[in-house]
């Protein structure tokens, strides 16, 4: 195995999950806040490659491509609710869209 | 093999009645056939049945889930087989009374009241604690569509405290099923073993205590007595309740001797106030329902009172007793439909004088009322006479409460009779109010046919409930 | 021999399902016809019993038949079984002897009536139960028979079910009674566990081997039900209200064969009694405190029949003193012709009653005894046996106790002694107030407004006449120094613990029938001053209340019951039981609100909180390993 070793990728995933945390704990707006959910998902997949390629197996790979899948399916549903958002002219501001609360 | 049929019928009969493109009274004369069919087959079954024979028998067995012990495993014993009897007898006059008053929707009404008696019957066979818990958990759910469906003005109340009493003893059970099963090996109730967990215990006692229902847990059944179609008042209190009775006798005595040891004297004073309590209840009752209603509640303290002197003649009593207070309590329920049916209401104030011009309705009830308040002689009296002897065990106060319950039950069922029959028309009754019609009549005589019959002779239940001279080894404890 | 007795047993009850069966296929002349002749059949079983009992050697004379096994449990069984003995056979004659002609007497009074097959049904069911009471071969079969016959009493007193006093009576007769039986089962629940059977002759084998807390506890429980039943004080008001019932009724069930069931279960649980004897005196005394207030309530009545009920519980209280000293076979003995003349004071009342058409106040009869002129007879017969003056039936039975009484001796002998000579001034009194309010004096009102009925067909006539000879006759059964074949044939069962001599007897009926005439004297002298007995207004207010002992229980138990009742129902069934379901709800829905508020709406501090419960979990599970 060459490169560097995997204790290098986990801290470069380590970094970019914190960095989505942060910005989906601070931001507001949506669109971003979104941005952030897939830097984590991202940061997920870079682990299970990481992890895949010292085990010399394959199944973190498939499970970052399913991940990958899923995100993609996550973001079109999250965009198209953002979308409809901009259309009512809702404030695209998540911290005004608490209709939930209890 | 006639176990398993004896359960099936009914469910198969349930989906027949409910897939089959039929009119209104084929639908309910379907169910009644099937009903019927159910009571001839419980008599071959009655007649293989050998009462001299101590162990499970007509029983077949089949694995179902093999990893985890479960399996498919019905067959009866002596008390048992008297239960399922007096199930399906039941059953079968309130399928036939729902047949004549006509119920609306009879392709579910009816689908419903079988599957009930088949859920009934597979209790009281199941001899697996998993099979034993789907069985008591399927005759909910029938139960809940009846009363809530084609129950009276206050059905949604009387439903929903009726489900919410009934899931929280399930779950407890549930729990203690698992929790059995699991620390034993095995749901088989075939298998020896015994259990000293407390919690254990009291998960299956409470499930129980709340599905006879015992004093203080009853807080459902004054509503859901009062408010379910009359026929389904009457498998309620007659046989449902019995399943707790059964639950006691399969699983809480043999298999808790310890725990049992524990808590007898506290689930002896519940039942003996609990005796006391429905009693007095009864008697201040201002409708008919509600004494009966009430009446039961003390006829199942009683009964607990047998199951927990825990020695022959307790049991034994217990047994007979659940047998002849399921076919007087449906007597009872069903003549109460009948009055409220000519009357319109239940109200004792708005009854009376209808004895006069109506000798059937006035002879029948005066039988079954004399039966129900344990005239002497009476099998009624018989199943007291042996709980109240082996409750004398326990402590001669038990036997006291019983005879002051006696005198109390008197009081409220010649209240009851009263109040129908004598002394001048109420307001209610009209003079065009019919005697008991033929079917009415045809309904309830073999009710009270068995009655008499096991008046006459009781040792025919108390002697084969359990195998001759030990019943009390279901507890092993010598009396 | 005990086929006779199974067939006795049995006819009344056959006729009685046949009756009920046949409903109205049959005329209610055909269902008087099978009542009256099941029970006369079972009076020629009795017989057939009686004779085939009569052949055998004495000592030899008791035979227990088992049909079949009524219940069982284990080791633990009670037969369906019969026992013939001398004091069974005696009983089976009287009951089926007076039932079948008060039966055949009730086809005449009973015509009319609209429900008349139910009314035979019922006499049947009740002679059935009679029966099965007095033929019993253990004590739970003597209890069945026991709560039948208080079940046939409830039907028969409420039997004009449209009146309210007549259903109200019905029910306080079997409340009562309940009471009784409640007793008499803690009794034999007892037995079974010390003796371990309920058979009459296995218990009294083992009545030596119990402690005397025992034996004194299961004879209270017997003496209870025997109290309740005989209509003894304490528990004795039940019967004056019961001549509610049709007035057979009354000569049948509450003169003649129930009420006085509980002397018979003195004398047959006697070995009980006898180790027990404080109880065994408590029976005498209550017997005689009974006699008492009986016969000082029965001074100031109006209703006739209820001046009889009274007697009868006076008379019973003398058979309680009877049986209570030991004089098993006197106690019978007044059972015996008890029950001729007091069936034969009730028909003929019953032949007045059904004469002015239900009247039953005596204020307003009078003068009968020309319009009547065989009822008159027959009731003058009935009232000088219940008198005691010789040589009718009343006299031989009732001073035979008391001379037993004084044989008995000691403080409680001489009590009870005295207690039954004042009974005797009472008993004449009030037996000839009656008499002469109802034969004597000017036409009353009713008779006046009433055409009358005359005294009734055959069916009535004929068994009046034979009663009333009975009454004359009965009492030579037994008469003192010249022949006893009654109380010898009954001592057979009952070994009597005193037996006084013949002279004493006499002298001391000379003395009661001299008291009786006192008492005779004083309704006399009162009727002519025309004034009542009783002259003191408050003395006539606290009788006229029966000494208050309705109200006494009313406020006793009734009304707390009553309040206990609503009490449980107000403050724990509905706001504990039924309402807890609604409060766990609430309970429910208010702890919702509360953590609702943790749902704050706001993504970004659900994300900071999922981050957080990450840290913490991760936390926990490497410090955890």
């Amino acid at each position: 195995m060459s490169g560097p070793g995997v204790g290098w990728y986990l801290i470069v995933a380590a970094l970019l999950f914190g960095t989505g945390a942060l910005g989906v704990m601070l931001r507001r707006s949506p669109l971003i806040v979104l941005l952030s959910l897939e830097i984590m998902l991202n940061a997920a997949n870079l682990t299970l490659i990481a992890f895949a390629r010292q085990h010399g197996s394959l199944d973190g790979q498939v499970f970052a491509l399913v991940v990958m899948g899923v995100a993609a399916a996550e973001v079109a549903i999250g965009l198209g609710l953002i979308v409809a958002m901009a259309r009512r002219r809702l404030p695209l501001d998540v911290d005004q869209a608490s209709a939930l609360r209890g | 093999m006639l176990t398993t049929s004896l359960i099936l019928l009914p469910v198969v009969g349930a989906l027949l009645v409910a897939v089959l493109p039929l009119p209104r009274l084929t639908t309910a004369g379907l169910a009644f056939l099937v009903a019927l069919l159910e009571v001839a087959l419980w008599i071959v079954a009655a007649g293989r049945f050998d009462f001299d024979d101590p162990a499970l028998q007509l029983g077949t067995s089949r694995e179902w889930v093999e990893s985890l012990g479960i399996s498919y495993t019905v067959g009866f014993y002596g008390f048992s087989l008297w239960l399922a009897g007096a199930t399906v007898i039941v059953c079968a006059a309130a399928i036939g009374y729902a047949l004549w008053v006509g119920r609306d929707r009879p392709r579910a009404y009816h689908a419903l009241m079988l599957l009930l008696t088949g859920a009934v019957v597979a209790t009281f066979a199941a001899q697996d604690l998993l099979l034993f818990y789907v069985a008591f958990e399927a005759m909910l759910i029938p139960l809940y569509v009846l009363v809530g469906v084609w129950g009276g003005a206050r059905r949604i109340a009387a439903t929903l405290t009726f489900v919410v009493y009934t899931m929280a003893g399930s779950l407890l059970m549930l729990a203690s099923v698992v929790a059995y099963g699991v620390t034993q090996g095995t749901f088989s109730l075939q298998e020896p073993g015994t259990s000293a967990n407390t919690w254990i215990f009291l998960g299956f006692a409470i499930a129980f205590a709340v599905k006879a229902p015992l004093f203080p847990l009853h807080g459902w059944l004054p509503l859901a007595y009062r408010e379910a179609p009359v026929e389904v008042a009457a498998v309620l209190s007659a046989i449902v309740s019995k399943t707790a009775v059964y639950g006691f006798l399969v699983i809480v005595l043999p298999r808790f001797p310890e725990p049992v040891d524990d808590f007898t004297g506290l689930i002896l004073a519940l039942s003996a106030a609990g005796l006391v309590y429905g009693s007095l209840l009864a008697f201040r009752a201002p409708d008919l329902r509600g004494i009966v209603a009430y009446s039961s509640l003390a006829q199942m303290g009683l009964i607990t009172l047998g199951l927990f002197a825990l020695n022959d003649l307790g049991l034994s009593g217990a047994v007979l007793q659940s047998v002849a207070h399921a076919l007087v309590s449906t007597t009872m329920f069903l003549l109460v439909g009948m009055v409220e049916r000519r009357c319109g209401t239940g109200d004792l104030d708005a009854l009376g004088g209808m004895a006069r011009g109506r000798p059937i309705l006035a002879t029948v009830l005066l039988t079954a009322g004399m039966i129900a308040l344990a005239v002497p002689g009476s099998v009624t009296f018989a199943g007291e006479f042996l709980i109240m002897t082996g409750v004398y065990a326990e402590g001669w106060g038990y036997s006291v409460v019983v005879a002051l319950a006696i005198v109390l039950a008197a009081m409220y069922t010649l209240r009851l009779i009263s109040a129908v029959l004598h002394v001048r028309p109420g307001p209610a009754v009209r003079d065009e109010a019919l005697d008991l019609r033929p079917v009415e009549l045809g309904l309830l005589l073999p009710l009270v046919a068995c009655l008499i019959a096991l008046s006459v002779w009781p040792a025919l239940v108390s002697e084969s409930a359990f195998w001759r001279g030990t019943p009390a080894a279901i507890v092993e404890e010598e009396p | 021999m005990t086929y006779g007795a199974w067939i006795c047993l049995l006819s009344p009850l056959a006729g009685a399902l046949a009756i009920t069966l046949a409903g109205e296929r049959i005329s209610r002349r055909a269902a008087g016809w099978i009542s009256t002749l099941t029970t006369f059949a079972a009076f020629g079983g009795a017989l057939v019993a009686f004779g085939a009992l009569w052949a055998r050697d004495h000592g030899d004379r008791q035979e227990l038949s088992t049909a079949y096994t009524w219940l069982s449990v284990g080791d633990f069984e009670v037969g369906m079984e019969i026992l013939v003995d001398p004091l069974a056979s005696v009983m089976m004659l009287v009951v089926s002897g007076v039932g079948g002609l008060i039966v055949w007497y009730s086809m005449g009074y009973m015509a009319g009536d609209d429900e008349e097959r139910r009314f035979f049904a019922y006499m049947s069911l009740f002679v059935f139960s009679m029966l099965l009471l007095v033929q019993a071969g253990n004590f739970l079969l003597l209890l069945a028979g026991w709560g039948l016959v208080g079940l046939a009493s409830y039907l028969l007193i409420g039997f004009w079910h449209h009146r309210a006093e007549a259903v109200a009576a019905a029910k306080k007769a079997f409340v009562m009674n309940a009471i009784g039986d409640a007793t008499f089962m803690l009794a034999a629940v007892l037995l079974v566990w010390e003796t371990g059977t309920l058979e009459y002759l296995g218990v009294f084998e083992e009545v030596g081997g119990l402690s005397d807390t025992t034996v004194t506890l299961v004879a209270l429980g017997l003496l209870g039900g025997a109290v309740a039943k005989s209509a003894q004080v304490p528990l004795h008001t039940w019967l004056p209200d019961a001549m509610e019932g049709p007035t057979p009724v009354s000569a049948l069930i509450h003169a003649a064969t129930m009420v006085t069931a509980g002397v018979y279960l003195l004398v047959r649980a006697h070995p009980i009694f006898e180790a027990a004897v404080e109880v065994q005196q408590l029976a005498a005394i209550l017997g005689a405190v009974t006699l008492l207030v009986a016969g000082v309530i029965a001074l100031v009545q109006w209703d006739i029949k209820r001046v009889i009920a009274y007697s009868t519980m006076s008379q019973i209280g003398y058979m309680f003193l009877g049986a209570g000293i030991g004089a098993y076979g006197f106690a019978i003995f007044h059972l015996l012709t008890h029950a001729f003349f007091k069936a034969l004071l009730f028909l003929a009342a019953g032949v007045v009653i059904h004469h002015l058409a239900d009247e039953q106040d005596i204020r307003r009869m009078g003068g009968l005894k020309d319009e009547l002129p065989r009822t008159h007879v027959a009731f003058l017969i009935g009232t000088l046996a219940l008198v005691g003056i010789p040589p009718f039936a009343g006299f031989w039975s009732k001073d035979a106790i008391l001379a037993a009484t004084v044989e008995s001796g000691g403080a409680l002998g001489w009590t009870l002694f005295l207690a039954g000579l004042a009974g005797t001034v009472l008993t004449g009194a009030y037996a000839f107030r009656l008499y002469f309010a109802v034969f004597h004096g000017p036409r009353g009102e009713a008779a006046a407004a009433h055409a009358g009925h005359g005294e009734g067909p055959r069916s009535m006539l004929v068994p009046v006449g034979a009663l009333a000879g009975l009454s004359v006759v009965g009492g030579l059964v037994s008469i003192p120094g010249v022949w006893h074949p009654f109380t010898s044939w009954v001592d057979e069962t009952g070994e009597p613990l005193v037996e006084p001599v013949a002279s004493l007897e006499y002298l001391v009926s000379a003395i009661a029938v001299a008291l009786g005439l006192v008492g005779v004297w004083l309704a006399r002298r009162a009727f002519l001053a025309d004034r009542q007995l009783v002259t003191s207004p408050e003395a006539w207010r606290v009788l006229e209340h029966k000494l208050y002992f309705d109200e006494l229980y009313d406020a006793l138990f009734y009304r707390p019951a009553e309040a206990i009742s609503a009490g449980l129902l107000h403050n724990v069934e509905e706001p504990v039981v039924e309402r807890s379901l609604d409060e766990i709800g609430s309970g429910t829905i208010q702890a919702g609100g509360g953590v609702a508020r943790l749902q704050s709406g706001l993504l970004r501090s659900y994300a900071v909180a999922v981050a957080v419960a990450v840290v913490v979990l991760v936390v926990v599970f490497v410090a955890v390993r």
